[in-house]
């Protein structure tokens, strides 16, 4: 029904300084898409820094060797091109920075991008600068529950001792100095722990040429060592987060899951897809199509470097909290009993594969990005290549199986933000020893 | 110039060529773009109609029909029209707007005929089946929680809008008033929907691995027998002029202020729209940008600023969105944004900064042009708004000829003391 993906041909290769260099030149739109990884990323952040390694990402385009911020701001908005720095990803094993320009700005896209990698001048005072604004940032996205949420969930799932459970927060970015980004940047920013891709209209023998000369002039360093991932040693507990003018509760009900190179992902992805991936998702349908509780609820498969969880994750108003967090309990204990039927997981198998061109083949930064994973990871391009002939062969046993394994429905992490006032008598029965902290406070609850 | 010109160029290269266009029999309008780079495609259905069609006590009705339109029909049930969907391999979505209401399917090409006949089949025959209703409006209430009654900048937004405009209907949200969403009958939705979906009240995009042939065989199989009927009424209020400066405040609690500074602008099919537009651009657009510069960066005043107007079919607003950095009373943000919009005003433009504004609106625009959803949706969004598709191909030639002396002209005559709204969010609690 759906043929097969593929992705088209891209070229690889290794400068003598280690610097890898993937290029996969397309026509069609005048325009060139440049993304750089630096390995480490939210794993890099030094013990009691978080944020350091994303700060240092962000603080490149102000001021270089050559150029002031406001220059270089100058000039890339005169190019009306685009400048991304951050992390891969949510909880990104590495940095990375893209950037879009006209193919005819090649040169001075380049030399921009290449500026900011390689020569950031770090000054004191932007340095000073972007970390009082973080520290007033950290403030302000308290007064966003959605957002904030997601923050705590990392702090109460993964806990303190894992590079995943430890948002920035004022704390953490009062202990940074200049030093500690330079220090960073020397240590990561080099050949040996640097991808770069290229995608859209460009010559590649003439781009290979000049990114072979002005990134293979960065010294080689050594790759990020990658570490293990510490045990989980919060699961089964209650965070309830006291927000008194919240009229709604917001929630999340977490268990363990997978890392991106897990054998079972693709048949996941399909199960995902029906418990809480999409809108007549188990989830969904129960809570918002059936009942009207919420606008919306699903269910997230984490798939980064390090295993990851699952997440249910909805809201509802104060007095529907219980009956909501009930219903996607009894959504999973069905999942977890009765599995899938043949028609459900056809259904799910042809959702996903025929979603996957848009989401991930369509455009230079899609195909950017993805070549970056499957670099990073070591996926091989069989990621795409034979991804539709996996969803294929996956047969109802398999997943059924695969729903035992992963959707469990006991030992849960629940992460809950609201008017604990209304609701925290409640909450107990999830949890008789859990514990509770007001969003005033500073940090994350950890 | 040299830059601008290229640019220029890029616009002629991209694939403008192969759009066609057809209006059936019943006055729905089809815009079709074949692009066979993947084997997928957009379907987008843009209905005139949206909140500014609305009356008190049925505000937010054109939002919660764009709910009920999922929840089932003659032919395909409720939840039909998603499992079969999703079953096919596509996805869809929906907005509405002050002036708006559009469903967007993105499918495999071989769910075409299937699009189709869904989409015929609720045009025509939308059930509303009471115990559908009774659920979806708590979905819709939970909409509203979450995006204005938890949601500060959303809060903020309708109160600011609710005291700029007193007459004309967007003073009210999209979203509608809450007395509204739990009082609005059965009968309400009944005639709600015979007066907004109309085909000849609404345009057909496709984009995609389709071909013209085919997909004219199915708009005439299943879409041009629904009877055209009588459009929404004009909508006749006009918001009368602004004649002092109207300042809201909101309460609440928070951990930072937030700001926004509206103005009275016209609709997007004045010449001085796109004119705002390029303004807009260079006071707030990337970190170049003179409000970004001064607000951001060489001053520790604001966390955020933004200022855009959005293209609409009524006068609109003008809205710079500041949060305030920790301690910084706005007042003082305030009184940085008129010596801003005072320096516009007064101030030569000079050349490089104007082309600037320009290049960086030009290259969103082309953004956008990537991908066929993109593509789909400007097509509509001109063609609904201004009423030519083809301008998602010549706007360029608009942003060319804006000059230094247009931005000062506009920037005199709207952002004017008498002409604006301020409303201040203070953080409950705390002093000013």
């Amino acid at each position: 029904m759906f043929g097969q993906a593929k992705l088209p041909q891209y070229t690889k290769e290794t400068l003598p300084n280690g610097t890898v260099i993937a290029m996969m030149p397309r026509s069609g739109v005048p325009l060139v898409h440049l993304r750089v990884l630096i390995k480490g990323g939210v794993e890099s952040d030094p013990q009691g820094m978080a944020g350091l390694a994303n700060l240092t990402a962000n603080l490149l385009r102000r001021g270089t060797s050559k150029r002031s911020a406001q220059q270089f701001a100058e000039e890339l908005d005169y190019l009306g091109g685009t400048f991304q720095a951050g992390f891969d990803g949510q909880l990104g094993s590495a940095t990375a920075i893209s950037s879009e320009f006209l193919s005819k700005d090649f040169d001075k896209g380049l030399d921009l991008l290449a500026d900011a990698i390689l020569h950031p001048a770090f000054t004191e005072s932007e340095v000073h600068k972007e970390l009082a604004r973080r520290i007033d940032g950290a403030k302000a996205v308290k007064d966003n529950a959605q957002a904030s949420i997601n923050s705590y969930f990392r702090a109460a799932f993964f806990g303190r001792a894992h590079p995943y459970g430890n948002p920035p927060d004022e704390m953490s970015y009062s202990q940074m100095s200049r030093k500690d980004i330079m220090d960073l940047h020397q240590k990561f920013y080099c050949g040996r722990n640097m991808l770069i891709v290229v995608t859209g209209e460009f010559d590649p023998s003439s781009a290979k040429t000049k990114l072979a000369q002005i990134f293979g002039a960065a010294p080689a360093g050594t790759a990020y060592a990658w570490g293990t991932a510490p045990a989980l040693v919060r699961r089964g507990q209650l965070l309830l987060i006291d927000k008194p003018d919240a009229t709604q509760t917001y929630f999340q009900i977490a268990q363990p899951g997978i890392d991106r190179k897990n054998p079972d992902r693709t048949t996941l992805d399909i199960i995902n897809t029906l418990f809480g991936g999409r809108f007549t998702s188990m989830l969904n349908d129960e809570l918002r199509v059936n009942s009207g509780l919420t606008y919306g609820a699903g269910s997230i498969l984490e798939q980064n470097r390090l295993p990851g969880a699952i997440v249910i994750s909805t809201y509802t108003k104060n007095d529907t909290t219980t009956q909501a967090i009930d219903m996607a309990l009894d959504v999973l204990r069905r999942l977890n009993e009765k599995g899938i039927t043949a028609e459900q997981l056809a259904s799910a198998k042809a959702y996903v594969k025929g979603l996957y061109p848009t989401s991930r083949l369509e455009t230079m930064d899609q195909l950017a990005a993805l070549i970056g994973e499957i670099e990073l990871y070591g996926l091989g391009r069989d990621e795409v290549d034979g991804y539709f002939a996996r969803i294929d062969n996956i047969t109802l046993d398999q997943a059924n199986a695969i729903i035992k394994k992963y959707y469990k429905t006991d030992d849960l992490t629940f992460v809950v933000l609201g008017s604990a006032d209304k609701i925290r008598e409640q909450m107990k029965k999830y949890d008789p020893h859990g514990t509770e902290v007001s969003i005033k406070t500073s940090g994350w609850g950890n | 110039m040299r830059c601008f010109y290229a640019l220029l160029l890029l616009a002629a290269l991209l694939p403008a060529q192969n759009v066609q266009t057809a209006t059936l029999a019943n006055g729905m309008k089809v815009i079709i773009q074949e692009d066979h780079n993947i084997p997928n495609v957009a379907l987008y259905f843009f209905y005139k109609i949206g909140s500014r069609n609305e009356r008190p006590g049925i505000t937010g009705i054109s939002h919660f029909f764009e709910h009920m339109m999922f929840n089932g029909a003659k032919k395909y049930g409720p939840k039909q029209f998603d499992n079969e969907m999703e079953k096919a391999g596509g996805n869809n979505n929906a907005w509405t707007s002050e002036d708006l209401t559009v469903y967007t399917d993105w499918f495999p090409s071989s769910a075409l005929e299937l699009m189709f006949d869904m989409e015929g089949d609720r045009i025509r025959d939308l059930s509303l089946d009471p115990k559908m209703v009774a659920s979806e409006r708590g979905v819709v209430y939970s909409e509203r929680r979450t995006s204005v009654d938890n949601n500060n900048f959303g809060i903020l937004y309708e109160q600011m809008h609710a005291a700029a405009f007193t007459a004309h209907p967007y003073h009210w949200p999209v979203l509608g008033w809450p007395s509204d969403i739990e009082a609005w009958t059965q009968q309400d939705l009944k005639d709600y929907f015979a007066i907004g979906y109309a085909p000849n009240n609404c345009t057909m995009v496709v984009v995609g691995d389709v071909t013209v042939a085919r997909v004219m065989e199915l708009a005439k199989k299943y879409i041009e027998p629904i009877p055209r009927h009588d459009p929404p009424p004009p909508v006749r209020t006009k918001e009368p002029e602004q004649l002092g400066e109207r300042r809201v405040t909101v309460k609440k609690a928070a951990q930072l202020p937030i700001q926004m500074v509206a103005y009275h602008v016209p609709e997007a099919r004045n010449p001085d729209a796109i004119v705002l537009d390029v303004a807009a651009t260079l006071l707030s657009r990337g970190q170049s940008s003179r409000l970004y510069k001064r607000m951001v960066d060489e001053e520790p005043l604001a966390l955020s600023v933004s200022g855009n107007a959005g293209d609409s079919l009524d006068p609109t607003l003008m809205i710079f969105t500041i949060q305030p950095r920790n301690g910084v009373d706005p007042a003082r943000t305030e009184k940085v944004l008129y010596e801003e919009l005072e320096r516009l005003q007064n101030t030569e433009i000079s050349p490089r900064e104007l082309q600037k504004a320009k290049n960086q609106l030009l290259t969103a625009h082309y953004s956008q042009l990537k991908t066929i959803a993109g593509r789909a949706s400007l097509l509509g969004h001109y063609e609904s708004i201004f009423g030519d598709y083809a301008k998602t191909f010549t706007i360029d030639k608009d942003y060319e000829a804006v000059t230094a002396a247009d931005i000062q002209r506009v920037a005199k005559k709207y952002f004017t003391e008498k002409n604006r709204t301020v409303a201040t969010l203070i953080p409950e609690g705390k002093s000013k």
